[in-house]
């Protein structure tokens, strides 16, 4: 399935040069609300937004993974079942305290390499 | 088919010059373990500590926790397809070191390895400051990758904990139990008019650092399959999995599946037990369906009265909890769910990342958000230095006096899953 990644991990933007990756320098929850965006455009979601056990704010980095292709020949058609787990997701975000901007470097790379093995798993399903 | 498990309980962990279990004492020659831990390249050094219940000690970061056991009888081995051989496991008879494991520590990531304490209120958290804790601290050689890292540790880990086993092959067992399994047509026969319930195992497989191994394969690759139930009690699961303290299931937990084992203890009297079905939770959505797909048609094939299903994690894994749960119940057969909440520090909040109201008999292992002040402690073996980056920790968490005031996700096993802790709660 062609796909588009969506992140705002440095090291998923620099590592997947030969995919298409819309990387954006905000939040967590920034990310979340993004995909929504893109998900009323007709996209679909392909992984899970709270994937890993780092919870959300915890992690100042997501990846989540959208079709390339919209339903409906006409981009005004809505996957609902997408948008249903994009908000859930954005929901038990906000139950979560922010915390994310006080790491060190080592601690964001870890970060990093966690929300990145992340989606590398996802490439490998996407690829049946 | 049989499997015995003989329980040599030990009593004492000493470091001497001969390996040796007698008289219920484990002695550890240090050279073995330390040879066995740098077989791989990748290994620096391990350090080697003993933490016994009630000591001042705090262990941390915790990686997993393994419970030595050896085989005495049957074609098969201890960890199979992972350090063992890949034939069936769960026949024979299998000796287990009880009251101790093998620990292993090393900062693996900057967060996420979990506490055990061996005093205090942290302590009545995690089942495993009840035990005899050979800890084993690993050093990576220089620029190893946190992968490679934590593979080297989960293999290092398996071999001394076999090794430790092996010392046990001839000491006669204080106790044994004995646990049965027949295949489809017997158990039918046999248990006619019980209940037929399944269990559900959920295995966390999210990608690298989050996963599990099922005879040596990764979790994430499998489809939902069937088990007898007893192939666990050989080590036929094992983790890889690095993070969520709290909520993961340590490769002890899976060699003592509280599940499979409260199971077996009603089997045959009020239900009849006859599928054990593992599964796995992608995060991949097309892969969750296809999974949650394949668990519901086993349990239809199986003609399953009803299941019980434990998820590892949190999150993700809430979403795979609930499309079994909603697939299974649309099938005509009940379900259990045993989880974890993430309800707020004030448990006020939503529990799960996903709900239905066909989830409605749920089992709570606790709420991992819970704040708890662990006291400071004589000795820490491992190191403090993540304590304030590991989940449920926070810039704060190391205090002035020492105190480290910590959510109880930091604590390893504090709201096991699989229900393998002493949560309770009143009313």
């Amino acid at each position: 399935m062609k796909y588009i990644i969506i992140t705002n991990n440095p090291l998923v933007r620099d590592t997947y040069k030969d995919k298409e990756v819309e990387f954006y320098d905000i939040k967590y929850q920034e990310i979340l609300q993004t995909v929504k965006n893109k998900i009323a455009l007709g996209h679909k979601i392909l992984t899970h937004p709270l994937s890993g056990s780092v919870k959300p704010k915890e992690t100042p980095y997501k990846s989540i993974m959208i079709s390339k292709e919209t339903v409906g020949a006409n981009a005004t058609e809505v996957d609902l079942e997408s948008l249903e787990i994009i908000e859930d997701a954005i929901a038990t975000c906000e139950k979560f305290k922010e915390r994310s901007d006080k790491w060190t470097p080592q601690v964001l790379k870890d970060f990093q390499l966690v929300d990145f093995t992340l989606i590398d798993s996802a490439i490998d399903s996407a690829k049946v | 088919m049989k499997l015995e498990l003989g329980y040599i309980q030990i009593k004492d962990i000493v470091f001497g010059n001969e390996s040796k279990i007698s008289n219920g004492v484990l002695t550890v020659d240090k050279a073995p373990i330390e040879a066995l831990a740098k077989e791989d390249e990748r290994i620096k050094s391990v350090t080697l500590d003993i933490a016994k219940p009630g000591e001042s000690v705090r262990i941390t970061p915790v990686k997993d926790v393994i419970e030595p056991r050896c085989k005495v009888e049957g074609d098969c081995d201890i960890f199979p397809g992972t350090i063992g051989s890949v034939k069936m496991a769960g026949f024979g008879k299998t000796h287990v070191c009880k009251g101790m494991a093998v620990v292993t520590a090393g900062k693996i990531v900057g967060f996420q390895e979990g506490i055990i304490d061996m005093q205090g209120p942290g302590a009545d958290y995690t089942p495993f400051s009840k035990l005899l804790n050979l800890v084993c601290v690993f050093e990576p050689v220089d620029g190893l990758k946190q992968h490679d890292y934590e593979e080297a540790v989960r293999f290092a880990g398996f071999k001394i904990a076999k090794y430790i086993g092996e010392l046990s092959k001839d000491v006669k067992p204080d106790t044994t139990e004995t646990f049965e399994v027949c295949n489809f047509k017997e158990n039918m026969e046999k248990f006619k008019g019980l209940p037929r319930v399944g269990y559900v195992h959920m295995l966390q497989s999210q990608g690298l650092l989050h996963d599990t191994y099922v005879y040596g394969v990764d979790a994430k690759k499998i489809l939902p399959t069937l088990m007898y139930p007893t192939e666990v009690f050989d080590g036929a699961i094992v983790s890889g999995n690095c993070v969520s303290a709290c909520d993961k299931n340590p490769t002890y937990v899976h060699m003592n599946n509280p599940v499979v084992v409260d199971l077996f203890k009603q089997h045959g009297k009020t239900i009849n037990f006859c599928a054990h079905i593992i599964t796995n939770e992608n995060v991949y959505l097309a892969d969750k369906q296809r999974s949650s797909n394949f668990t519901a048609k086993l349990c239809e094939m199986l003609a399953l009265d009803a299941v019980i299903i434990t998820e590892e994690g949190f999150g993700n894994p809430d979403a795979d909890l609930i499309m079994n749960c909603t697939k299974i119940e649309k099938k005509g057969i009940k379900t259990v769910l045993v989880t974890d909440e993430y309800a707020g520090r004030d448990g006020g909040s939503q529990s799960l990342a996903d709900a239905d109201p066909l989830g409605n008999a749920c089992v709570t292992a606790g709420n991992a958000n819970e704040v708890i002040v662990l006291p400071k402690l004589d000795k820490v073996i491992g190191t403090l230095d993540y304590v304030n980056k590991i989940a449920g920790g926070n810039e704060n968490s190391m205090r002035a006096d020492g105190t480290i005031e910590i959510e109880i996700q930091a604590i390893t096993g504090a709201t096991s899953e699989v229900g393998f802790g002493k949560l309770t709660a009143t009313y």
